[in-house]
């Protein structure tokens, strides 16, 4: 009776449309690699972007996709031959103990590199690099330039787009130029610059007209506006708090400069070449402080104010402005290119803005702040598995409209967020 | 600074409610094989809860105990992923008894008791659903005591009123989407024991040989919960952020005054007719105030913004013998959960119920009155809370048997 009474599913019918999606290949760099908490590791990589497009495509007969995966229980490695981040317990130089990202261990694991994982016989579907600059997608030597690269390469001379292209793509993902931004970014600005405009065209051209003449079926990602990740937005431009004491020593030394401290929240200052005689100022609303600043100076050794930041630990507002009309040039680029070759096309940027808002998916709250926003990793620049299952949903969504697909999105309850200890 | 991190981590707790579940109409066995009428049919006991102006025009003494099992299956479909979502939800128990007593035939009082059970239900999904930030398990008892007195003003009008007093219990589980490093994410239960008061007044009216007219009217129940108990159950780290501790929160049942209509077609066949107008724009918020604040665990003030709303119960009982009777109902009602606003705990929608009932006389003291219910309920919402975007798909079904003694 109770059995009896059960309600019948209904039968959707999921479609690839126009699409073939039997040998989809992911280029891209950091973002598409599944490289997040600061490092290329197992589970980032199940949970990357194209491994979550490649499993909904096979709903409606997508075929396999290979990953230059890491090993299960590889700490894995970063950019700078460190292991993962994970949440755990840090003590301060205040004696204060409190939860932060720590390294899983105390260096990553380098022996990746050493691995030699192509095989012919089962092409990789993820060309995601960390690091990948479109300045080399067709250098010869990239491998050995970049060791993520290195180890799925067919050989010592290929390149990223060659092997890309190698097995015949039916069906690609093309999200690249972030790299190149993230990089000024990351740097503060300090000794980098940012493709020019015409720059990032001629970079980005070649690589789109070679994809698209393999493989008239894809989708090219917009670029987000980085300068909204909690990277550059965990520690305000104004938690510099005094006491009457500190107020009125940094009264003394900064006073004659034009400079005014009080007691509670004040800017904090900063080096500027372009500030006046001395190159010192506080900080405006808008600039940023990056999450590389060193926080145990800041709160025992007056950094920040006594002695000002130093130009790698800011954006300025200069800066921070540079990013966003280059980003926004990039994009348009990208979307007249995206048009021109009659391809899908996903505003990226505009998911990001709207985490940036804040997303609810299915009673679940997602924004931006670090570590308990809940879709970023714990670098505050990379998406977590839920994060990519969210931006996954949006490439489907712009795959379906341009292709009269029915590819079903993720249920990105299903995976994870921020795991605490 | 390493506070930072955490400041300002909150988990949506604003989409911890509780709600009506559902409404239940299962008062008296005779009334729910004709689709929920009796307002103006006072055959039985359960006039205490349909009408207690009918009371008076009973015909004997009697005692009258029924049960109806529930069995409710919900189905979510959700709109956009592969994935759905089942219920698995323990059998509702709804129950009444009812005691009405006349010193002799001549008395114009009748005293009555009724212990009924009129909102209430248990709803809970599978384990891993994808609404389990929303909902993993809502469980709501109520049971309304009503003395009761009616008295018959003349040959054609009677009238009668109870006081209502309601105990009952809340108990809201959901998970918290905070991991540890097993994956298992965090859970919250709130539970929470009520209470409040009200009363059901009623007028009938033998219009004629034939005609009977029935007005009721009970009242809102405010269920005030003082002191609940919430446990959190978090990763470690995040124990500070989740204070196990108590927590106030209130929920209105709401008024529903009814028309009743009954028809004497002949000693053999009558008709009943039932319409409820049911205030459940009472429900406009839904708010849980914790004892202890953090940042993670802010008071919540949820939008409800449930609509008044109507229902039709149709009933027919038709004598087939001295000691049979058949009965067949039809009931039609709106849902007052607006789009926008469908959640796990109410997973509401317009209904159509259908009803058969059978009555058998067993020697001049006992009767036996069987029924059972049907519906089937499908709702397509996208909660504008949580975005818990699908279809709800549900089916009740209820069988219900009642004894009653008359002497």
């Amino acid at each position: 009776m109770v059995a009896a009474c059960k309600p019948k599913e209904s039968e959707t019918e999921y479609s690839a449309g126009d699409l073939n999606l039997s040998n989809f290949v992911a280029i891209g760099g950091t973002s598409t690699s599944g490289y997040m908490d600061d490092a290329l590791y197992r589970e980032g990589q199940e949970n990357s972007l194209g491994a979550i497009l490649a499993k909904q495509f096979e709903i409606v007969g997508g075929g396999s996709f290979y990953q230059p995966f890491v090993a299960e229980n590889s700490v894995g490695i970063s950019a700078d031959n460190l292991a993962q981040l994970i949440l755990g317990y840090k003590t301060d130089c205040l004696n204060i103990t409190s939860l932060s990202p720590v390294r899983k261990a105390s260096s990553g694991d380098a022996s990746i590199f050493t691995e030699d994982l192509y095989d012919g016989a089962k092409p990789f579907g993820n060309y995601g690099i960390p690091g990948f600059y479109m300045a080399y997608a067709f250098s010869p030597a990239y491998s050995s330039q970049n060791n993520f690269f290195k180890r799925m390469a067919s050989s010592t001379s290929a390149t990223v787009i060659g092997d890309a292209l190698n097995s015949t793509p039916t069906f690609f993902s093309l999200y690249v130029g972030l790299d190149e931004v993230m990089t000024y970014a990351k740097a503060g600005g300090k000794n980098a610059t940012l493709l020019t405009e015409s720059q990032f065209q001629a970079l980005y051209s070649p690589i789109i007209d070679q994809v698209t003449s393999v493989s008239n079926q894809g989708i090219a990602s917009t670029l987000p506006d980085v300068t909204k990740m909690p990277y550059f937005n965990t520690i305000p431009y104004d938690g510099l708090n005094l006491d009457e004491a500190n107020a009125a020593s940094l009264n003394a030394i900064y006073n004659p400069i034009g400079l005014n401290f009080v007691v509670g929240k004040n800017a904090f200052v900063i080096e500027d070449p372009t500030a006046g005689t001395f190159g010192v100022r506080q900080m405006v609303p808008g600039e940023k402080i990056l999450l590389s600043v060193p926080l145990d100076s800041v709160k025992c050794n007056k950094m920040g104010s006594v002695f000002p930041f130093r130009d790698e630990f800011i954006l300025t507002i200069d800066e921070v402005n540079s990013i966003r009309n280059s980003t926004e040039l990039y994009n348009n680029y990208i979307t007249a290119k995206a048009a021109e070759k009659n391809i899908a096309l996903v505003e990226t940027d505009d998911f990001y803005n709207s985490l940036t808002a804040g997303i609810v998916f299915n009673g679940i709250g997602l924004n931006p702040n670090f570590v308990s926003g809940g879709a970023y990793s714990l670098d505050g620049i990379n998406l977590n598995p839920r994060g990519n299952a969210l931006l996954a949903n949006e490439f489907i969504k712009a795959i379906n409209a341009k292709y009269k697909s029915n590819i079903p999105t993720v249920d990105a309850t299903l995976f994870r967020g921020v795991i605490f200890p | 600074m390493n506070k930072l991190l955490l400041l300002g981590m909150t988990f949506i707790t604003g989409n911890i409610l509780f709600s009506q579940g559902f409404q239940v109409n299962f008062q008296g066995q005779k009334q729910q094989g004709m689709g929920g009428a009796g307002n103006a049919l006072p055959v039985d006991a359960a006039s205490v809860f349909f009408n207690p102006g009918s009371v008076s025009f009973l015909k004997e003494n009697s005692v009258n105990i029924g049960f109806t099992p529930t069995f409710a299956n919900t189905l979510f479909e959700d709109a956009n992923t592969t994935s759905v979502g089942r219920t698995n939800s323990p059998m509702g128990t709804p129950f009444s008894a009812y005691a009405v007593y006349r010193k002799n035939e001549e008395s114009k009082f009748f005293y009555g008791l009724g212990i009924y059970t009129p909102f209430g239900s248990t709803i809970q999904y599978e384990e891993g659903w994808t609404g389990r930030f929303a909902l993993t398990k809502l469980q709501l008892k109520s049971i309304f005591i009503q003395p009761t007195l009616s008295y018959k003003l003349n040959d054609k009008i009677g009238i009668g009123a109870g006081f209502v007093y309601t105990i009952g219990n809340v108990n809201l589980q959901k998970d918290i989407p905070v991991q540890d490093a097993d994956g298992t994410y965090g859970h919250a239960e709130l539970d929470g024991k009520a209470s409040g008061f009200g009363y059901n007044v009623g007028l009938f009216v033998q219009a004629t040989e034939k005609l009977n007219i029935g007005l009721s009217y009970r009242s809102q129940v405010n269920m005030e919960v003082a002191e609940g108990t919430a446990t959190f159950t978090v990763p470690s780290s995040l124990s500070s952020n989740f204070p196990s501790g108590t927590f106030s929160s209130a929920l209105p049942l709401p008024q529903v005054a009814t028309l009743g209509l009954a028809y004497k077609l002949n000693e053999k066949l009558a008709f009943a007719l039932d319409i409820n107008y049911v205030g459940w724009k009472a429900y406009d918020t839904l708010a849980f105030d914790y004892a202890q604040n953090t940042a993670s665990l802010i008071d919540t003030k949820s939008a409800r913004n449930y609509k008044n709303t109507i229902a039709f119960r149709l009933g027919t009982n038709y004598s087939l013998t001295e000691k049979f009777d058949v009965r067949l109902g039809l009931a039609y009602g709106l849902t007052p959960v607006q789009n926008g606003y469908v959640t796990p705990e109410t997973p509401d929608a317009n209904r159509i119920n259908y009803t058969a009932g059978l009555g058998y006389k067993i020697g001049e003291h006992f009767q036996l009155d069987a029924s059972v219910f049907f519906t089937h309920l499908k709702r397509t919402d996208a909660n504008i809370e949580t975005n818990l975007s699908g279809t709800f798909t549900t089916n009740v079904l209820a069988p219900g048997l009642a004894i009653i003694y008359k002497f």
